[in-house]
């Protein structure tokens, strides 16, 4: 039956692809539904297999040898994951339901950039859902790949100046870290002669170069998760993107790094070695980083696509610090990555009904603003850690480190829930000040409304192992709730204070604008070394033209010799015949 | 060495069948060709119909040679002793001719009516058949008198045969190759007076028997090498071969490449064989005439301007990979394994060229005709058009370049082993270079050939089977290194 | 006896050599000719005191009348109004080409000489007896000589006649007048023929197509241009 299941996860999206092609052949473009509910099922049969239960498959005949498993990170992993593209999908029906009209009107433009979509959003799930379950490097590296790179229809759909900017950083970043993770693979891999991801781990944790690989594949994976200094594309990529694909680049697929991440890394383990600890510094560092600055930076986006990218980033520097703890302190993490899993559910089903909610303040429904920006602030709210879900996964990772005595970390974690609540609220600001009235329909709020209550609750839902979550204590409330109104506080006196700036912001992707310089500061001594290159071949070019004359010149010459040897025919026989006579007589003679 | 000529094995009395056959060998090509003056050709069948009492005598002597071995043919005439002798070198030269001819023949008829020959055409054929006749007879022939009367039979007709064109560049080119052929002749003729004056006969068992190494043989051996030298367009008296082929119509281009100059040098090596079988320096120094004959046969072919100048000197440089295997042929203490390598390797040599060289003449012929122009520039455009003779082209000149699985390709393998094994490091790099230079002048041809600049848009168009006969001959030329096996057996024969 | 033969001999010998020589280096062309007649007449004689009579019809048949026929022909007095623009040679080599060929000339009269010397050995005849063997080899080295130095063509063509002439002289002198001999020399007087006759037509062929200058084409003058 589990079988099945996974067969039916894996096969289903790909005959969702297959129909979309054979939909295109068959039906007329005015008639033409491309998010039909054959489309958005395409994820529910990977959300039943999370429910199924563990398992465990071994195929040979797959690639390298197929090795996959649901255990216990994986099924909570599978189902926040599948849920989100099922309410992505749902909420891309109705946010696409004008669009979809133009097509059917006739408007080649928005058939080809549905139909790209449509194609390529089941393949993208395909991917995530087959790196979540994959245990061996090749069908893990296929799955990440497949994701990336079919992504890119996700990100660059309106085909703007802006998207395909945003679709330009996104790629050539991926695919410098596609080639970082297949380095990192390829070096464990080959150092252990292992072709499973419990193998790697194994391999980075006895070998020399353990670290060095290890940083590899965290740089590689870091793409993806926004790591600080890597992050840069997804401020750029998101605001472009439509609603939906936010939602599951921002809650799904960053969580994919996350995931890579954990895969890879001998987390926990008593023997980590002096450089690997430090390397799990850095990384402790470099994720603090990344949830103070961007949260820093992000509030003072103008766009609220931007902000909530921005909160991802820090959202996942916290992240990052909490599994670079798994380095640092290996005792913790037995305790922490419950914890952990439930934050990135929470986090995936929050942003993403943020996402959702930022198409929702665009298309109003006919309902009280109030109501509307209650409900929009729900999941923020949440995310901050003042309620619900939230609440609990905040506790969920600060009770293990109160065990093991961290509370310097605590604190600065707690600091950056500030940054997050100022981040929401601002987002929040700027959807207010964006509202558009145009009713979204049924399917884009339904969708929505079922993220919030599912965010909201993620602890109830979510199969993680028993006993491993509790609700906190009533005494610990108020150490987890006061972020909150400190971040508002926060944003509303930044906004006073920025007031005489009459609105002008800093730039979305931040850092991108300084490699874009860097790298055109490099390719001007690059440009001119080229062209003295050019120079230098024309040169060479045309003395070898030259020596090529001259030599055929002489070989002509030469060769009008044969018409001397057509004048001497006779006397050259002549020539010879005494020639051989006399030869033939020296040598007789001697 | 001079064992592998067969003039020394014992013989069995042919068949009446066999004396038929030779008969027919020697006689039907020039009879034919006379029979054709009287009734003018104008379609191919007849020579179809032709052709098959002339390839069937060829095949009956083969096996003849199969069944009884070596066959020996002797009469007096008048106190003048002549005799014939069938091996199985002689009898493969003997169908190499038979097969080229009849190739050239059926050629012949689509040629003449597509380009304007005038009156003088149905002389051709008679000429044809006497050049045929007489390169039989020479194949065949072991006394010097037949083989000289031969060589000039053969001589004259093709110097006939070559101007018939008319036009003033062939008669000046005629003129000077019939002068020189004749004094070629003479300078061989009078080696064999010092033979008969010295040892009083002209059959070559006799000589064989009674010569020994002296002043005189010594003297008869450089006036035949130098006169025969001449007539076979040996590097450097090889100037007069070009202009020849410059003007002349492509049938007789292709047999006179192929066969007419190999029927001197066949002469020189046998001769040769006999007068110095353990000279040390002539061999010699006909080799590095053979080097040189390479590098600058392919540099000539490579540098001009015009088709069929391209293909005539690549017959210069392709002579010189014969003259190279001189001194494994000839000269004291070779092992008997180069020595048999290089033998072999000669031959498959020559008669690969042979095919080879007619079909690419034919080919040339046909771009020429085709396009109306007969220099390399005049080729652009071909290569959609005309892309079958491009082919027959480019397979011939596979064999040329000696690329497996060609005979070229077989031949010039044999010569590098008997050259490696007998440390000739000179000849293995003139080999090497031949191939350079043969693949330089090639792909320049190809290279206009593909040039698309100049489309020309009307292309007179071929008879039918002019391509595909040509085609036919570079496919044998392929087919004997694909099937070395069979003729090689066949030039073993003898026994020392 | 012996002495009256060879004065008969010396003087053909001489008659031989003389008529060859003037045939080969006067660069009046018609009287060229006569000489060449004169001298194949000579040629014919001295078979006669060879005693080859087969060969003295062959060479009267041959060598007189149809050789001498073609060179009268390729002169254009054969045929009544043609014009004859064939006069003299007009054609001159630089002295360098003409020393070399002197050389040469005279390297094969050494080594034909030589040749014949190693010969005679054991031969009935003997040089000093037979003149007409010495004849033989100065005729042969000269007509090479001669024609490896001219460019007129039918110039060169006289040579080759005379170069033949040389050879059957030496033929005979070295080898008697056996069959095999006499059938090598009729051969070659046919083979002479034939190439004098082919040569005349040509000659004719090339006068009437493009005028006198065709004849000294061989080599540098015009060979660019084809």
């Amino acid at each position: 039956m589990m079988t099945l299941l996974l067969a039916l996860s894996l096969l289903w999206p790909l005959g969702v692809a297959g129909v979309v092609i054979w939909q295109t052949s068959s039906t007329p473009s005015a008639r033409r539904e491309y998010f039909s509910v054959l489309w958005l099922s395409a994820a529910w049969p990977a959300l039943l297999l999370a429910y199924g239960g563990e398992a465990q498959w071994t195929m040979d005949a797959w690639m390298l040898g197929g090795e996959w498993a649901l255990n216990s990170l994986s099924r909570p992993w599978l189902a926040f994951t599948a849920l989100l593209w099922s309410l992505a999908a749902f909420h891309a029906r109705g946010y696409f339901a004008a669009e979809q009209a133009k097509a059917q009107d006739g408007d080649q433009d928005a058939e080809r950039r549905l139909l790209r979509l449509a194609l390529l959003w089941p393949l993208t799930l395909l991917g995530n859902v087959l790196l979540i379950i994959a245990q061996d490097i090749a069908s893990f590296y296929l799955g990440f790949a497949l994701m990336t790179f079919a992504a890119y229809a996700l990100v660059v759909h309106s085909g703007t100046e802006e998207a395909r900017l945003g679709a330009k950083a996104y790629l050539i970043l991926a695919v410098v870290g596609e080639g970082l993770i297949l380095g990192g693979f390829l070096w464990a891999a080959g150092e252990a002669n292992t072709l499973t991801l419990q193998g790697v781990r194994e391999s980075i944790l006895v070998a020399e170069h353990g670290a060095w690989m290890a940083a590899l594949l965290c740089l590689g994976f870091g793409v993806k998760a926004g790591v600080i200094g890597l992050h840069v594309w997804l401020p750029l990529a998101h605001p472009v993107a439509p609603a939906p694909a936010s939602a599951v680049l921002s809650g799904a697929m960053i969580k994919a790094g996350l995931l890579g991440w954990i895969s890879v890394l001998p987390l926990g383990h008593e023997q980590v070695s002096e450089p690997l600890a430090r390397f799990g510094n850095y990384m402790l560092i470099a994720g603090l980083a990344a949830a103070f600055g961007a949260a820093l930076y992000g509030v003072f986006q103008r766009h609220p696509k931007a902000v909530l990218a921005y909160s991802s980033i820090s959202q996942m520097g916290m992240m990052t610090a909490l599994v670079a703890m798994g380095l640092v302190a290996p005792e913790v993490w037995p305790l922490l990555w419950p914890g952990l899993v439930l934050f990135a559910a929470h986090h995936a089903l929050a942003k993403g009904s943020l996402f959702m909610g930022t198409s929702i303040s665009e298309h109003l429904p006919r309902w009280p603003l109030p109501l509307v920006w209650a409900l929009l602030a729900l999941p923020g709210i949440s995310l901050a850690g003042a309620i619900g879900a939230g609440l609990i996964s905040k506790w969920s990772v600060k009770s293990p480190l109160y065990e093991m005595h961290h509370e310097s970390l605590i604190t600065l974690l707690s600091w950056a829930a500030v940054g997050t609540a100022a981040l929401v609220s601002v987002a929040l600001w700027r959807q207010w000040q964006q509202r558009h009235q145009g009713g979204s329909n049924r399917e884009q709020w339904g969708a929505w409304l079922v993220a919030i209550a599912a965010a909201l609750l993620t602890p109830l839902w979510l199969p993680l192992p028993a006993g491993s979550i509790e609700i906190p204590p009533l005494k610990e409330w108020l150490g987890i709730m006061w972020p909150f109104p400190v971040g508002v506080m926060f944003a509303m006196v930044g906004w006073l204070l920025t007031q005489p700036l009459k609105g002008k912001s800093l730039p979305a992707g931040d850092l991108w604008w300084l490699y874009a310089g860097i790298v055109g500061a490099v390719l001007v001594p690059l440009r001119w070394v080229g062209h003295c290159c050019i120079q230098i071949k024309a040169t060479s070019v045309a003395t070898a033209q030259k020596t090529e004359a001259m030599l055929m010149g002489h070989l002509t010459r030469l060769l009008s010799t044969e018409s001397w040897l057509r004048h001497h025919t006779s006397g050259l026989m002549m020539i010879l015949a005494v020639l051989l006579a006399a030869l033939l007589m020296w040598e007789g003679q001697r | 060495m001079i064992w592998r000529f067969g003039l020394f094995d014992h013989t069995f009395e042919p068949l009446a069948l066999t004396h038929w056959a030779l008969l027919a060998a020697l006689g039907l090509p020039l009879l034919l060709g006379l029979l054709a003056v009287v009734f003018p050709l104008k379609r191919a069948w007849p020579i179809v119909l032709a052709s098959v009492p002339v390839l069937a005598s060829g095949l009956v002597l083969l096996f003849a040679y199969d069944q009884a071995g070596l066959l020996r043919w002797q009469w007096e005439i008048a106190g003048v002793h002549l005799s014939l002798r069938l091996n199985g070198l002689s009898v493969l030269l003997l169908l190499m001719t038979q097969v080229i001819g009849v190739a050239a023949a059926l050629y012949t008829p689509g040629y003449l009516r597509l380009s304007e020959t005038g009156s003088l055409a149905r002389w051709l054929w008679p000429l044809m058949g006497v050049v045929l006749s007489a390169l039989s007879l020479i194949w065949l022939a072991t006394d010097l008198l037949t083989l000289y009367a031969a060589l000039e039979l053969m001589g004259l007709a093709a110097v006939g045969m070559l101007m018939l064109s008319g036009k003033v560049p062939a008669l000046v080119a005629g003129m000077r190759y019939l002068l020189l052929a004749l004094v070629g002749s003479l300078t061989y003729l009078l080696g064999v007076a010092l033979i008969l004056g010295h040892w009083g006969r002209l059959d070559l068992q006799g000589l064989a028997d009674v010569i020994e190494p002296g002043p005189v043989a010594w003297f008869a051996a450089a006036l035949i090498g130098a006169g025969l030298a001449l007539k076979a367009a040996l590097f450097p008296l090889h100037a007069w071969l070009t202009p020849v082929h410059e003007s002349a119509w492509t049938p007789v281009s292709a047999l006179h490449a192929a066969l007419v100059i190999k029927a001197s040098l066949f002469m020189l090596l046998q001769l040769w064989s006999i007068l110095l079988p353990d000279t040390f320096y002539a061999p010699r120094v006909i080799a590095w005439l053979g080097m040189l004959a390479i590098v600058w046969g392919g540099l000539l072919a490579w540098r001009t301007d015009s088709l069929k100048t391209l293909v005539a000197s690549s017959t210069v440089a392709q002579l010189g990979y014969l003259m190279v295997a001189f001194p494994l042929l000839l000269g004291p203490d070779i092992a008997p394994l180069p020595r048999a390598l290089a033998w072999e390797g000669f031959w498959l040599q020559l008669m690969g060229h042979a095919f080879a060289k007619a079909a690419m003449f034919m080919a040339a012929g046909n771009l020429i005709l085709a396009t109306g122009e007969s220099t390399l520039k005049g080729l652009a455009g071909t290569s959609r058009r005309l892309s079958l003779s491009l082919l027959v082209f480019g397979i011939a000149s596979i064999t040329l370049m000696g690329l497996p699985p060609s005979a070229g390709f077989t031949a010039k393998w044999m010569l590098l082993q008997a050259m490696i094994i007998t440390e000739q490091w000179w000849a293995v790099a003139a080999l090497l270079t031949g191939t350079l230079l043969t693949a330089a002048y090639v792909f320049r041809m190809f290279r206009y050939s593909f040039d698309e600049t100049a489309p020309r848009h009307r292309y007179q168009p071929l008879a039918p089977g002019m391509d595909l006969i040509a085609l036919t001959l570079a496919l044998i030329a392929f087919a004997l290194g694909l099937l070395a096996h069979f003729p090689l057996e066949l030039m073993h024969g003898g026994s020392p | 006896m012996i002495a009256s033969f060879d004065t008969i001999e010396a003087v053909l010998a001489l008659c031989l050599t003389v008529s060859a020589l003037v045939c080969l280096f006067d660069r009046h062309l018609v009287r060229a000719c006569c000489f060449f007649v004169a001298f194949a007449v000579v040629m014919t004689l001295a078979w006669w005191q060879l005693g080859a009579p087969w060969l003295v019809v062959t060479e009267l048949l041959l060598g007189v009348v149809l050789t001498g026929l073609c060179f009268f022909y390729a002169l254009g007095h054969l045929l009544p109004g043609a014009s004859s623009p064939l006069k003299r040679d007009t054609f001159n080599e630089p002295w360098s080409r003409a020393a070399i060929r002197l050389l040469l000339a005279l390297a094969w009269f050494v080594m034909i000489g030589a040749a014949i010397l190693y010969v005679i050995v054991d031969m009935a005849y003997s040089p000093s007896e037979h003149p007409l063997l010495l004849a033989g080899v100065v005729i042969a080295a000269s007509a090479i000589g001669a024609f490896a130095l001219h460019r007129h063509l039918l110039r060169r063509l006289l040579a080759f006649n005379l170069l033949g002439s040389g050879v059957f002289m030496l033929l005979a002198g070295v080898a008697g007048t056996s069959p095999p001999a006499q059938a090598l020399i009729s051969v070659g007087l046919l083979v002479a023929w034939l190439g004098s006759m082919l040569g005349a037509l040509l000659i004719r062929q090339l006068l009437h197509l493009e005028g006198i200058e065709a004849l000294g084409h061989d080599g540098e003058s015009k060979e660019g241009a084809t």
